[in-house]
């Protein structure tokens, strides 16, 4: 067995190795979490009152500062009148992991409070609406103008001086007049998340395809490919792997834009249930919703990862590639290829038989 | 004993035999006519000619290697030839036809690997065949004759990045050739590859040209090379860039390894080192730095 150094410099970690970082990579702060709220050393800076004893100003469930509670307890002792009871906690906005993880199940259970108001799933379906929605405008206007732009010095002189200037204003910054021009229901936020994401698109694919190689150019000029042909069968296939992580990456920067797009007009979605649990005081259901945003964005990531390599049959391990290119058959049947049996590539000297045209 | 001491024959004697064949080739149609090519970068007053004067027939079925000291233009050379510059002037005739831009009459090898990651190597064949409009079967019929004469029927269906550097290199020859090119321009193809494999594409090389009607331009920095595939070696001078010599090569054919030691060989390869390497001059008196312990100075 080879030794594995954990901190090897450029040095590919072994899969079981990566597997327990990646676990670690969110135990870790799980367990700083699970401390703080169950070790009751640790930070715990507040009294729950459970009977106010003799203090006149305690009722109970109120949470006193740790001193002030210390200071009455010694007071009454020293009086010998009835002791303040309570024991440690934390604020309000700090629940426990197990308040939060019971909260995940309850808040698809609980009935809204108000009549009109959106079940937790309602508010998500919502928010992943207005996302997609924004999201999929932003790359109808943005994907061909990217290629173009990498592709045609033209495009890019003509278009990117003005995107590049574009890009710095702050969506939010138009909130006021998405709502003048558009109302105040969904539409003015799938403009913020338009604002949002499109310039960054077109930027960062005109970018990527500008980095095709331009060997791959010249020999397909050399085989004859030329104008539309060679955008078509070259460009576009030599950077649609790039293309795709940069879309991935520009769907997670249009969910950060959501929260501030949802407060747009009439507050909507996720941003909506958030502000409402928060003013119940219904802290645990705050943190789930947000960790559900969290899930939500990571997963979708994690599919289109393995979405990739299902479009993508190139960009894969040779070792994976045969089983899933079946896959990739079932998909488009149009591309559909033999399955070939795994074939060491060995270099062995064939003979040469030939038919040549001439 | 020195290679000056050695008894060599003059490399422009010919046996009868090669200077027969010789006599052949030149009675063979002129495929590519090069008149007067200059290439110059910059503009009045601060130019840099990176060659000039360039002017060669080449034969039909001929093998021409281009050798040169690095910097002499000779990519830059072929790459005009294929289109993918531009000389500053002369002309450039194939088949007597001028020559604008890339075609399909004239096929490439690149040194860098430029198959489509994309594309399976099969596909990688199609690419030029459906450019020009072949219908799918036809274009994959005659893709997998060429993948079967470069040995690769079999590794049709993989990706370029599961295959070997030699083998990414004879898909690229088989995806050049399925064009029906009139001319194969090679720009040192096999530079990135280790000796063996090298060797062992020579090989392949050799064979593939005896078969297909095609006019080699080979463009090497490896003499050996040269000498071991050439009919005719362009060796090309620096500063500017102008054509030295024009020379015919005295190895017969069919050429074999044994040859690297055969006198023609060895006459040759004397003669292109003159011109690749001139003697150097260096100052009798270098700076002696001080990094060895007495005693270890290399002799």
């Amino acid at each position: 067995m080879k030794h594995h150094d954990w901190l090897g410099l450029k040095v590919e970690l072994p899969r079981k190795r990566q597997l327990q970082l990646t676990i670690l990579s969110f135990l870790a702060p799980m367990a700083v979490w699970c401390a703080i709220s169950y070790v009751p050393w640790l930070w715990h800076p507040l009294y729950r009152v459970t009977d106010p004893g003799s203090v006149d100003y305690f009722i109970e469930d109120m949470d006193v500062k740790r001193a002030d509670f210390e200071h009455e307890l010694a007071k009454a002792r020293a009086a010998g009148t009835a002791l303040p009871q309570g024991y440690l906690t934390n604020p309000i906005y700090l629940p426990a992991p197990h308040k939060v993880l019971r909260a995940f199940y309850y808040a698809f259970k609980t009935p809204p409070r108000l009549p009109n108001e959106p079940w937790l799933h309602q508010s998500l379906g919502h928010s992943i609406r207005t996302i997609f929605l924004g999201f999929v405008v932003s790359s109808v206007f943005g994907l061909p103008l990217g290629i173009l732009c990498g592709t045609y010095r033209f495009f890019a002189k003509l278009q990117e001086p003005f995107i590049e200037f574009f890009r710095y204003l702050p969506a939010p910054a138009f909130g006021a007049l998405c709502v003048a021009v558009l109302g105040i229901d969904d539409p003015p936020k799938i403009a913020i998340i338009f604002i949002g994401t499109f310039f960054q698109q077109v930027l960062v694919i005109a970018n990527t395809v500008r980095k095709v190689d331009p060997g791959l150019l010249e020999a397909a000029q050399t085989l004859g490919a030329s104008g539309w042909k060679l955008v078509r069968r070259v460009i576009i296939p030599a950077s649609i792997t790039d293309v795709y992580t940069d879309m991935r990456i520009l769907l997670g920067w249009a969910w950060t834009y959501l929260i501030v797009a949802e407060v747009v007009g009439t507050m909507s979605g996720i941003t909506y249930f958030i502000n409402q649990q928060a003013r119940y005081r219904n802290f645990d259901n705050v943190y789930a919703a947000i960790a559900m945003i969290g899930i939500i964005g990571f997963s979708t990531d994690l599919f289109l990862a393995w979405l990739g390599t299902v479009l993508f049959p190139w960009k894969r391990k040779s070792r994976s590639a045969q089983n899933k290119r079946a896959w990739f058959a079932w998909l488009r049947p149009k591309m559909a290829e033999p399955i070939v049996q795994t074939i060491e590539p060995v270099e062995d000297k064939p003979e040469i038989k030939l038919h040549v045209t001439q | 004993m020195s290679l000056s001491e050695l008894k060599l024959p003059d490399y422009r004697e010919q046996s009868p035999d090669v200077s027969a064949r010789f006599e052949r080739i030149r009675k063979r149609p002129i495929i590519l006519k090069v008149r007067e090519l200059k290439k110059s970068f910059g503009s009045n007053g601060n130019t840099h000619i990176v060659f000039d004067h360039v002017s060669l027939d080449v034969h039909r079925r001929e093998f021409i290697c281009v050798v040169g000291p690095s910097g002499c233009g000779k990519s830059t050379f072929i790459r005009i030839v294929a289109g993918l510059d531009e000389a500053t002037s002369g002309e450039i005739l194939l088949d007597g036809r001028a020559v604008a831009g890339p075609g399909s009459d004239r096929g490439m090898v690149f040194q860098g690997y430029t198959l489509f990651p994309w594309l399976t190597v099969k596909r990688n064949v199609m690419f030029g065949l459906q450019m020009h409009g072949k219908a799918l079967d036809t274009a994959e019929a005659e893709a997998r004759q060429w993948l079967d004469m470069v040995g690769l029927a079999k590794f049709e269906n993989l990706y370029p990045h599961e295959l070997s550097g030699g083998m990414k290199q004879r898909v690229a020859i088989a995806r050049a050739l399925a064009n029906g090119p009139r001319i194969l321009i090679m720009d040192e193809p096999f530079a990135a590859l280790d000796a063996q494999t090298r060797c062992q594409m020579q090989a392949y090389l050799m064979q593939i040209w005896k078969k297909v009607d095609v006019t080699i331009l080979f463009i090497t920095h490896d003499l050996d090379e040269a000498a071991y595939l050439a009919d005719r070696i362009l060796v090309m001078s620096c500063n500017p860039g102008r054509v030295a010599e024009f020379i015919e090569n005295p190895v017969p054919r069919p050429r074999s390894a044994e040859q690297f030691i055969s006198p023609e060989f060895l006459a040759l390869k004397k003669r292109l080192e003159e011109h690749i390497h001139p003697p150097v001059e260096v100052p009798e008196k270098l700076p002696m730095i001080k990094l060895t312990e007495a005693g270890d100075e290399v002799e």
